[in-house]
């Protein structure tokens, strides 16, 4: 309820308008129309192969959508790369694999992009990425490899050197799908605490209770469309559309 | 034994200790396939040392030829009495070789255990000495004192360190100075002989020790190591770690060049012309880049600034083209500033920052331009030299020459090669892969006779550095494009997700395979460069096709040509290989050192 005022009030940092993707001949997005505003905390559902990992990689430009209009903090994606480079120092992304580079320690993993895309000086650079490391309740680990930690660390790393960019946006994308059952928790309490703190989230996942609790609204793909957007409430207690009603019967 | 250190061993069951018994047992004679082999290829093991044994210790052998010649194998016909030129070269590396160990390896440590294993392992050869050997019963005697000797070391070092009654380890660096510092103090003590070619005369003495012009520079040389890492260990304190790492590694990317094209060669600089010409286009470059690199790395341009490179690049590649048909006459030295120039340019607008960083490529475009025209202004100068041969290099020297300036030269070009292949721009990836596939359908021969015979047209006539130029030029292109092909082969196997990540954290293209890519692609290349590298050394004997004296071609003919010692090639063969075999195989032991430093395969 008062998340649908918000989304009133509130400037729209993404707005998605009839995007249409194709991998070949498979059309991947059919005409997603979206809008998610600022401090917003979208969570995307939907069987897999359902587009939505697509989607969300559409909005950092990771892929190219063919048709329809994507417009992120007011900057429209196109094939120009500026406008590309603009918004990817904006949106923070989160991998289902981590995806930390290997041969960099966890320190130069999250002020490698501060020093060289903000051009941050490296003092400056290393105090904030350890910030960020103590949020994220890793401080001790700044001088290892990736390699050496956990799965649930590294995640949280990942998240660490997407949120040193100081991003207006994070997007997620299945951040605990690779994740042994009992590190998901830590991964999800920060990421809990990142919207308690205002941030504009876009999370890709299967985890109903962290949809339930934390989205503002949660968005119900198939076969790449949308098919449902409502609150938590609406879309766990009382779906309208059918196919929401099987999903969740498969699901629950 | 098993050396393996836990954080918690009381966790870990202790390894029971099996006796050298138990072992030789469950590891040779386990059951009966393993039994027969370990007897056919322990009698096929001593037969082949013994033969190799008597080959070498026998009577017909005359290893005067080798001793006498070593000079000539070394460093073929350089002047006598400028040889203190090719001591100075050895003595810069070695101070060098002193300061980069104090930096950078002072804290290594070597476990006295194995050491004591070692010793052992040397007390074992002896014992096989002793026992194959074709010696007098009274050498034999000495080799079996030796033997027991070296046991009994090797025993009390490893009991020795287990009843602490000797420390764990000793820092390696101070127990590697101790072993050549026994080398050289034999060289004072013990009557290897005295051989020496003097002005034609033959002095062949087996009783007396080396040649004074031979223990004497060693000396100094060690000296010179020991004392440099002296001091380096003291300065240690009192230099910004990082900085002196940077300063060492570039004199040491730095010396190759020098050492050979200013000491070695030792140019005689024509002054009227360095000051009338060739000061005043260096001064004129470091002006030009200026001009052209301060605007351009200021960000408020932008990618505007690549308009004017490419620009620049066309009128330089019109110099070149210019060139090949005698168009205008142009120093050699211009055209390839020019061309440096417009390719710095192309790269400036990465380099878009405050004004600091701005002056820091700037000064560091001046150093550049620098130290280029000095080398080729060095190189352009007749040398001093009263020479005999060819080139002013030869034997040893050259394949170490030619060897460490293709890869030093071919590395950086192989990586560009392999990036090119794999970019996404359709121009560069068709003339990436063209040069490639051309390259390697060629014999490596053909290469060497092409470039000897097509570059010598693009220098100025009469140096004997064009016959170094064209052989290094043929080696270097070559070598790149199997390097290429190796780099490939690392990166294909850098995920996709590494990209995907590096991008979605906003770096530039160049910034992701500079700091992401590359790196990684590297790491897990190591082993075929370094198997390329081994390659390229040992291939450098090709260079005797182009007329070139290197170590084999000596060996192989000079020598055995020589009256004294005709037909006399067994012995300089055999030890050439030894030579060959000491440096391909520290080089592949030094891969492994860096694979396991990188942490390789433990991703």
């Amino acid at each position: 309820m008062s998340s649908e005022n918000k989304q009133e009030t509130r400037p729209d940092m993404i707005a998605c308008e009839n995007v249409d993707k194709w991998f070949g001949d498979f059309q991947a997005l059919k005409g997603v129309t979206a809008t998610i505003a600022e401090q917003e905390v979208v969570v995307v559902l939907g069987p897999s192969g359902s587009g939505k990992s697509t989607w969300i990689r559409c909005i950092n430009r990771l892929e190219a959508h063919q048709r329809g209009t994507i417009v992120v903090d007011g900057v429209e994606l196109t094939n120009d790369l500026r406008n590309i480079e603009k918004i990817r120092s904006e949106v923070g992304m989160v991998f289902q694999q981590f995806n930390l580079f290997p041969h960099l320690t966890v320190l130069d993993n999250v002020t490698l992009a501060p020093k060289w895309v903000r051009k941050m000086p490296k003092a400056d650079a290393e105090i904030k990425a350890k910030e960020l490391l103590e949020m994220v309740g890793i401080p001790e680990q700044a001088s290892k490899f990736p390699g050496q930690l956990s799965g649930g660390q590294q995640q949280r790393v990942a998240i660490a050197r997407a949120l040193a960019m100081e991003p207006k946006i994070m997007l997620f994308d299945e951040p605990t799908s690779a994740l042994d059952p009992e590190m998901i928790k830590e991964v999800l309490d920060v990421m809990k605490d990142l919207a308690l703190g205002g941030m504009t989230m876009m999370v890709v996942t299967h985890e109903m209770g962290f949809a339930r609790e934390v989205a503002d609204r949660i968005i119900f793909m198939e076969s790449g469309e949308i098919v449902e957007v409502g609150t938590p409430e609406h879309f766990f207690t009382d779906p309208t559309e059918d196919r929401t009603k099987l999903f969740l019967s498969q699901i629950l | 034994m098993n050396e393996i250190e836990l954080s918690n061993p009381a966790k870990l069951p202790e390894t029971p200790k099996r006796s050298i018994g138990e072992w030789v047992k469950s590891n040779l004679f386990s059951n009966i396939p393993n039994t027969v082999l370990t007897i056919v290829f322990g009698f096929l093991a001593l037969y082949s040392i013994k033969g190799l044994l008597g080959f070498i210790l026998s009577g017909e052998r005359r290893w005067a030829a080798v001793a006498t010649n070593m000079r000539l194998l070394m460093a073929q016909g350089y002047p006598a009495n400028q040889f203190i030129r090719v001591w100075f070269t050895l003595g810069c590396l070695m101070v060098l070789t002193g300061i980069s160990l104090a930096i950078w390896r002072s804290n290594g440590v070597l476990k006295i255990k194995r050491i004591g294993t070692w010793v052992l392992n040397l007390g074992l050869g002896a014992a096989i000495f002793a026992s194959l050997a074709p010696v007098s019963a009274n050498a034999r005697g000495g080799w079996l004192i030796a033997t027991a000797v070296l046991l009994l070391l090797g025993y009390f070092l490893k009991i020795g360190s287990d009843k602490s009654m000797l420390p764990d380890d000793v820092p390696t660096v101070w127990f590697s100075f101790g072993c050549l510092a026994v080398l050289v103090l034999s060289l004072w003590t013990v009557p290897y002989g005295h051989y020496a070619f003097t002005d034609g005369e033959l002095i062949a003495e087996s009783g007396r020790t080396v040649a004074m012009s031979t223990k004497l520079p060693f000396t100094v040389m060690l000296l010179l190591l020991i004392g440099a890492f002296m001091l380096a260990e003291v300065a240690r304190g009192l230099v910004h770690i990082p900085k002196a790492k940077i300063v060492l590694s570039s004199l040491w990317l730095l010396s190759p060049f020098v050492l050979n094209w200013i000491v070695l060669r030792d140019p005689d600089f024509d002054y009227g012309r360095v000051f009338s010409t060739d000061i005043p286009i260096g001064l004129l470059f470091i002006g030009f880049g200026f001009l052209v690199l301060y605007p351009l790395t200021n960000p408020s341009i932008g990618e505007k600034g690549r308009l004017v490179a490419i620009a620049l690049l066309m009128f330089a590649a019109f110099n070149w083209i210019a060139a090949f048909f005698g168009l205008y006459p142009m120093l050699q030295k211009v055209r390839i500033s020019f061309l440096l120039l417009a390719l710095a340019a192309l790269l400036a607008p990465n380099f878009a920052a405050d004004n600091r960083t701005r002056l820091r490529f700037i000064s560091f475009w001046a150093g550049f331009i620098i130290v280029l025209h000095w080398l080729i202004t060095a190189i352009n100068s007749p040398s001093t030299l009263d020479l005999q041969g060819p080139t002013y290099l030869g034997g040893f020297s050259l394949t170490l020459f030619v060897a460490v300036l293709t890869l030093l030269l071919s590395f950086p070009l192989g990586v560009l090669l392999a990036l090119g292949r794999t970019s996404s721009m359709p121009i560069a990836r068709v003339l990436c892969t063209v040069y490639i596939e051309s390259v390697r359908g060629v014999p490596l021969i053909t290469i060497l006779f092409f470039f000897s015979n097509i570059l010598p047209l693009f220098l100025p006539a009469g140096m004997e550095i064009a016959e170094l130029a064209a052989i290094v030029t043929g080696y270097t292109l070559f070598s790149a494009a199997y390097l290429a092909e190796n780099v490939r082969g690392g990166l294909q196997s850098v995920m996709r997700g590494q990209y995907e990540a590096a991008d979605a954290i906003g770096l530039t293209t160049s910034q992701r395979t500079g700091f992401i890519v590359i790196p990684q692609a590297l790491r897990v290349s190591i082993p075929p460069l370094v198997g390329q590298a081994i390659g390229v050394f040992k291939e450098t004997s090709l260079v005797a096709i182009v007329g070139a004296f290197d170590i084999l071609r000596i060996a192989a003919y000079v020598v055995p040509a020589q009256t004294e010692f005709l037909g006399v090639k067994r012995e300089g063969l055999l030890l050439i290989s030894v030579i060959y075999f000491a440096v391909a195989f520290s080089m592949s032991k030094y891969s492994q050192k860096l694979e396991e430093r990188v942490g390789l395969g433990e991703r």
